[in-house]
């Protein structure tokens, strides 16, 4: 061990007296299991590695370092330092020392570096001692690595936390009211696409980092999940815990968020950043997760709240030597656990946990792991709610710091905000006004509440405002009718708008002389005509409609072909059917006369003897029906199959199939 | 919590709490840097700007006063973000520096150079600058230091000139102190003004800012050329100049549309500059024509593009803007600051009201109703001529004629926009009217009158909004405005607050059509009134009877 004996023993006295460690004759033994209990990787820790099975002397090592070169000794460092594993590239295996060209060959030709399965090469334990001077480490490892520090104001610590404290709990406010209005889409992969994260960026006033930081805290505290909306979209949603949530002083908000932030697994500062295949991390995406997030925050803490009060890290240095301190405390982590802890001291700054490098109070009860002492710490820190805001005569009102829920959500609804921050400038506008009048608010209530909430008078332009907007709100006045009724005898028109029998139409007296119906005009019109009114029906453009019943009729037909065309069609088909029957008559008069050629040679022989003679032939003949017919035809080619001939029926040349020919003769 | 009366927002707007017991220590820490963006009564709102971060580096300040000042007096905890913000948008004022050379004449140096690669690399740059001179400076073209410093403000590193003006030819000027003395504030603007160089002095109308010039020319004991928005104003500062310092008469010559005289001191108007004949402005050459030791620019928020063409080739001399507000309509803020320079003197109204030296407002909207037929109209009416028409109702006249009558004997200005309005109003009062037919002889002849008592009303148009001392005035009625102009807002008001005998109040009345566009336009000018910290009544024609 690099090490002071005493202290060596000491430690060894401690494991010894925990049990972790045993006496055996062989020596010291762990407790079997105890290796396998800590996490990490073995070997990170010390230099220790299995030595080869028959490892060479001490002294025969230190003669074959001495022989090497110093780029191979620089390699050989080179490997110890990181793991004791290596790759070899194109170094050849079996090399003598004489003939060793590279480096690589020089350690493998000594057989300070061993090869193994594919190119690996892995030196073996006892190299690495004798390269460490017989030593376990390179470092002593009793010394601890110290804490780059330098002292500041307590009092600025813990305003600057409470500070950041505010801000985030009024950024994860402001982001879910975003939400409940306009929730972003879960991508399919379950993250938060980078457009909307950019979104929240700008909205909150933070950069890209900051706002992943706020979703992620949000995610944590289970203020925020995935939910379909509406059309079935799945979004991330605000939770119901958020209403709970947002209705609870600051300070305890504050502990919510960071009670989650610092046990859960996720990491929001991996956001942004490529995954091993050079794909870029989303916020709010599943994988975004690591076991070890909430040791490292813990543990961040616990060597932050080490420190005294009054004394922070140091600007510049202060993070590193945490991180290098606990590397030392835990050894056999894996080299990601560094970046953690130093994601997490960025992160328990960015959430007022810490402050200027410190821990203030309330961050010391977060370290101890007591959120609602933590709470009650801080509480004093924040902003005071305030119940008031002041008005001024450029209709603007001011909230000098947190307005306390109520008043807020009010004045939110009479006023559009223009900044927010730790004060929350509101614009009274006459469409933010003629909003509180739409919900429901009169003149009055409006002006009460401006006088109850303002510390200062009203000043005289926004009563003006006020009124202005009472006096024109509501002057045209809209709603829905089915039908109207409009009358110069007022009377009538109230007696029939009171007429018990007439209640089922839904009438309303909007004027002396004007009512609605709820009833459409085809129901209303014999109703009122059975209550004895003779009502005349009104077209849109105010005419009056006779109301005649209208006269049943079917359309007409429309125009016929002109006569010409039909003339010269029925010719036409005329004309066909003589040719068909004459054609009949000659296949009919020439029936008897010619014997019937009914084997196909004979059909093709007649066939052609038609052809050369030109004569006229009936043929028998299976359409593709299927059924037999006579055709009279005048056949010009025969080839290939197919008989071309002149149809007399059909006045066209036709081609026949021969095999479908049944016979022939001569017309 | 600390118990201060800032509020820091992560917007970037800071909230000071007037009433609070140190917020007068408050105010003086972080005015060098931010923004006034409202004063009303009990809560003021500055501004965060890369601009105000840039002016108050300008000014000798550093991002570290500034993050103290912000964390001294702030209630709650300031944004981290912000404070990062703010130091890295005031680390990039001055990483690059235009400097004299004693070889290579001007030069544009840094010490960070990263930063000078990245503009030189910039197309709009490249065309600027010169050959390469070594690792961290290249040779600028005296003719494009304007442009170049434009350039760089548009990419965010704006450049500190070191450059140095020209001495001018000397010419003698002082202030001739008898029978008034140069207020504490102006002799603060002055001085401010003369230590940075360059740059522009915010004082509110009726602050004197023609004095600040006077003093400034005192400073700079050369020829200086005076521009300003109109040949009334011209005559103004002609006059003031004669009684207020030791030039005479034939040492101050007017270059405007009428007569063109260059003397020692010359007061041109933008007009006559930015005339264009055949496509080249042929009065350009008066900027050449002497060797000029100062440039002042009157009512810099007004200077039109032109001007500032112009300005980039004036960098070698020093330049004064004056002006009541760099609100700019335009939005072009950043060539005031680019070309002419950083803001030096900023004091708000109220103070400068607070000391005495401007008299205090009353302002009262008062509301007509149109009449039924008007009213129709109105709803029936083109877009386009719907502000005519509500701004024109007949209903005006007569809320006009109880106010003149109610402040009988009190010199009153009858202010609009039309002219016909303005006639058929005169006519009605049996009043002079101004407008922009009438001829300078007479508009003189009026203002005089006026300003001795010899008139007691006088119907203006627009042509009286800038530069027209008339200090006599205590009631102003606004009939019609050019939309919601918000300076326009400023320079009316601001014609009624020269200061006035007997600690009287002014009044300044605006009508305005109810439920029509000019209401909401109305509504625009009032909150810029309000952000100014007057707080105004709004009342109805018929309540104007009894007492309001």
């Amino acid at each position: 061990m690099h090490a002071d004996a005493a202290r060596t023993a000491s430690a060894l006295q401690r494991l010894l007296d925990l049990a972790l460690v045993w006496e055996s004759p062989g020596g010291l033994r762990p407790l079997t299991g105890v290796a396998d209990a800590m996490r990490g990787m073995p070997g990170l820790a010390s230099g220790l590695r299995p030595s080869s099975p028959e490892p060479a002397a001490a002294a025969d090592i230190a003669a074959r370092l001495a022989e090497l070169s110093p780029a191979a000794t620089a390699m050989l460092r080179h490997v110890d330092e990181h793991g004791g594993e290596g790759t070899t590239g194109a170094a050849r295996r079996t090399v003598s020392p004489a003939e060793a060209r590279t480096p690589a060959e020089e350690l493998l030709s000594r057989r300070l570096l061993v090869p193994r399965e594919g190119s690996t090469v892995v030196l073996p334990g006892e190299v690495g001692l004798a390269l460490r001077g017989g030593r376990t480490t390179t470092e002593p490892v009793d010394r601890v690595p110290e804490l780059a520090t330098a002292s500041r104001d307590a009092g600025l610590v813990a305003r600057s936390a409470a500070g950041a404290a505010f801000d985030v709990v009024r950024r994860v406010e402001l982001l879910l009211d975003q939400w409940s209005v306009r929730p972003p889409g879960v991508l399919r992969s379950g993250g938060l696409a980078v457009r909307d994260l950019k979104a929240v960026a700008a909205e909150l006033h933070v950069d890209e980092a900051g706002a992943a930081l706020v979703v992620e805290v949000a995610l944590s505290a289970g203020l925020v999940a995935e939910a379909a909306v509406a059309d079935g979209t799945p979004s991330w949603l605000p939770t119901d815990e958020f209403d709970v949530w947002s209705g609870r002083p600051i300070s305890e908000r504050w502990a919510r968020l960071v009670g989650g932030w610092v046990t859960s697994a996720r990491v929001p500062s991996l956001v942004g950043s490529r995954d091993a295949a050079g794909k870029a991390w989303n916020a709010l995406a599943p994988e975004l997760s690591s076991g070890l997030a909430e040791e490292a925050r813990l543990l961040a803490l616990r060597v932050l709240s080490d420190l005294p009060d009054g004394e922070v890290l140091a600007a510049g240095t202060g993070v590193a030597s945490l991180v290098q301190r606990v590397d030392w405390l835990r050894p056999r982590c894996p080299r990601v656990f560094s970046d953690l802890v130093a994601a997490a001291l960025s992160e328990a700054a960015a959430l007022g946990v810490s402050g200027a490098g410190g821990l203030p109070p309330s961050g010391r009860l977060v370290a101890a792991g007591d959120l609602t002492g933590a709470a009650e710490t801080i509480a004093p820190e924040l902003p005071r709610p305030v119940d008031h805001v002041l008005l001024q005569a450029d209709l603007t009102a001011v909230a000098p710091g947190p307005l306390e829920t109520e008043v807020a959500r009010r004045l939110h609804l009479l006023a559009d905000i223009e900044s927010r921050g730790g004060a929350t400038v509101y614009r009274f506008t006459s469409g933010s006004l003629r909003r509180g009048f739409d919900a429901g608010w009169s003149s009055v209530e409006v002006r009460d509440f401006l006088h109850t909430v303002s510390q200062t008078p009203v000043p005289q332009p926004l009563e003006f405002l006020v009124d202005d907007v009472a006096r024109t709100f509501g002057s045209v006045r809209v709603g829905h009718a089915e039908a109207f009724l409009r009358s110069d005898d007022e009377a009538a028109l109230a007696a029939l708008v009171h007429d018990p029998r007439a209640r089922t139409l839904g009438l309303r007296l909007l004027a002396p002389t004007v009512a609605i119906a709820t009833t459409p005009l085809d129901v209303l019109l014999p109703r009122l005509r059975e209550l004895g009114s003779a009502p005349v029906v009104e077209a849109a453009d105010g005419t009056v409609r006779v109301s005649r019943p209208d006269l049943l009729r079917a359309r007409s037909r429309r125009g016929r072909r002109p006569a010409g065309a039909v003339e010269a069609r029925q010719t036409a088909q005329v004309q066909a059917v003589a040719t068909a029957i004459r054609a009949g008559d000659r296949a009919e008069s020439s029936r008897p006369p010619t014997a019937e050629a009914t084997n196909p040679s004979a059909a093709l022989a007649a066939l052609r003897e038609a052809i050369e003679g030109g004569t006229t032939v009936v043929i028998g003949y299976v359409d593709n029906h299927g059924a037999t017919g006579e055709r009279v035809v005048d056949p010009r080619r025969l080839d290939g199959g197919r008989l071309s001939a002149y149809d007399h029926r059909a006045d066209d040349v036709r081609e026949f199939a021969v095999h479908r020919i049944t016979g022939v003769r001569r017309a | 919590m600390n118990d201060g009366p800032l509020i820091v927002q992560s917007d970037k707007t800071l909230l000071l709490e007037v009433d609070h017991p140190s917020a007068p220590e408050a105010r003086k820490a972080i005015a060098p840097f931010a923004e006034l963006e409202r004063s009303p009564e009990h809560i003021h709102t500055y501004r965060l700007t890369p601009l105000g971060l840039w002016n108050a580096r300008a000014a000798g300040h550093d991002a570290e006063q500034v993050v103290d000042a912000l964390l001294t007096w702030s209630r709650y905890a300031v944004p981290h973000a912000l404070l990062v913000d703010v130091a890295e948008t005031m680390g990039r004022y001055g990483r690059l520096r235009l400097e004299k050379h004693p070889v290579h004449g001007l030069v544009l140096s840094s010490t960070d150079r990263p930063v000078l690669e990245e503009v030189l690399r910039a197309k709009k740059i490249a065309g600027m600058v010169g050959a390469r001179i070594d690792d961290d400076s290249v040779a600028v073209h005296p003719s494009e230091r304007g442009n170049l410093k434009q350039a760089l403000l548009k990419l965010g590193w704006p450049a500190e000139d070191f450059a140095g003006y020209v001495d001018g030819e000397a010419h003698a000027i002082d202030l001739a102190e008898d029978g008034w003395t140069l207020r504490p504030y102006q002799r603060e603007a002055a001085e401010s003004f003369w230590d940075g160089g360059s740059g522009v002095v915010v004082l509110p109308c009726g602050a004197g800012k023609t004095i600040v010039g006077a003093a400034s020319m005192a400073h700079a004991q050369a020829t200086t050329l005076i521009l300003v928005t109109n040949t009334v104003s011209a005559r103004q500062w002609k006059d003031e100049l004669i009684a207020r310092t030791s030039l005479t008469a034939d040492e101050i010559g007017e270059y405007s549309g009428a007569v063109k005289e260059i003397r020692p001191v010359t007061i041109a108007t933008y007009q006559v500059l930015t005339t264009k004949r055949k496509g080249v402005y042929p009065h350009l050459d008066l900027l050449d024509a002497r060797d000029w030791g100062l440039i002042v620019y009157d009512e810099v928020h007004l200077l039109p593009a032109p001007i500032f063409r112009m300005t980039a080739d004036l960098q070698a001399r020093r330049r004064l803007g004056l002006t009541a507000t760099l609100v700019r309509e335009d939005g072009r803020e950043g060539e005031v600051f680019s070309l002419i320079g950083p803001k030096r003197y900023d004091a708000p109204w109220k103070d400068i009201e607070a000391q005495g030296y401007i008299a205090p407002a009353d302002c009262v909207e008062v509301r007509v109703t149109l009449p039924d037929g008007e009213r129709l109209a109105y709803a029936t009416s083109d877009p386009d001529t719907r502000y005519r028409l509500a701004s024109c109702t007949h209903a005006k006249i007569d809320v006009v004629r109880d106010l003149v009558r109610r402040h009988a004997g009190q010199p009153t200005l009858v202010i609009g926009q039309y002219i016909d309005q303005l006639d058929e109003i005169a006519a009605m009062l049996d009043a002079p009217v101004i407008k922009g037919e009438t001829p300078v002889k007479e508009r003189q002849r009026l203002f005089n009158a006026f300003r001795s008592g010899e008139i007691g009303l006088l119907v203006v148009s627009k042509v009286a909004n800038f530069s027209i001392d008339l200090p006599s005035a205590e009631v102003a009625i606004q009939v019609s405005g050019s939309f919601g102009s918000r300076q326009e807002e400023a320079q009316r008001l601001g014609r009624l607050l020269r200061p006035k005998t007997e600690g009287r109040s002014a009044h300044f009345y605006t009508i305005v059509s109810r439920d029509t566009v000019d209401a909401d336009f109305a509504q625009n000018r009032q909150r810029f009134l309000a952000e100014q910290g007057y707080a105004y009544r709004i009342v109805d024609a018929g309540d104007l009877q009894s007492p309001a």
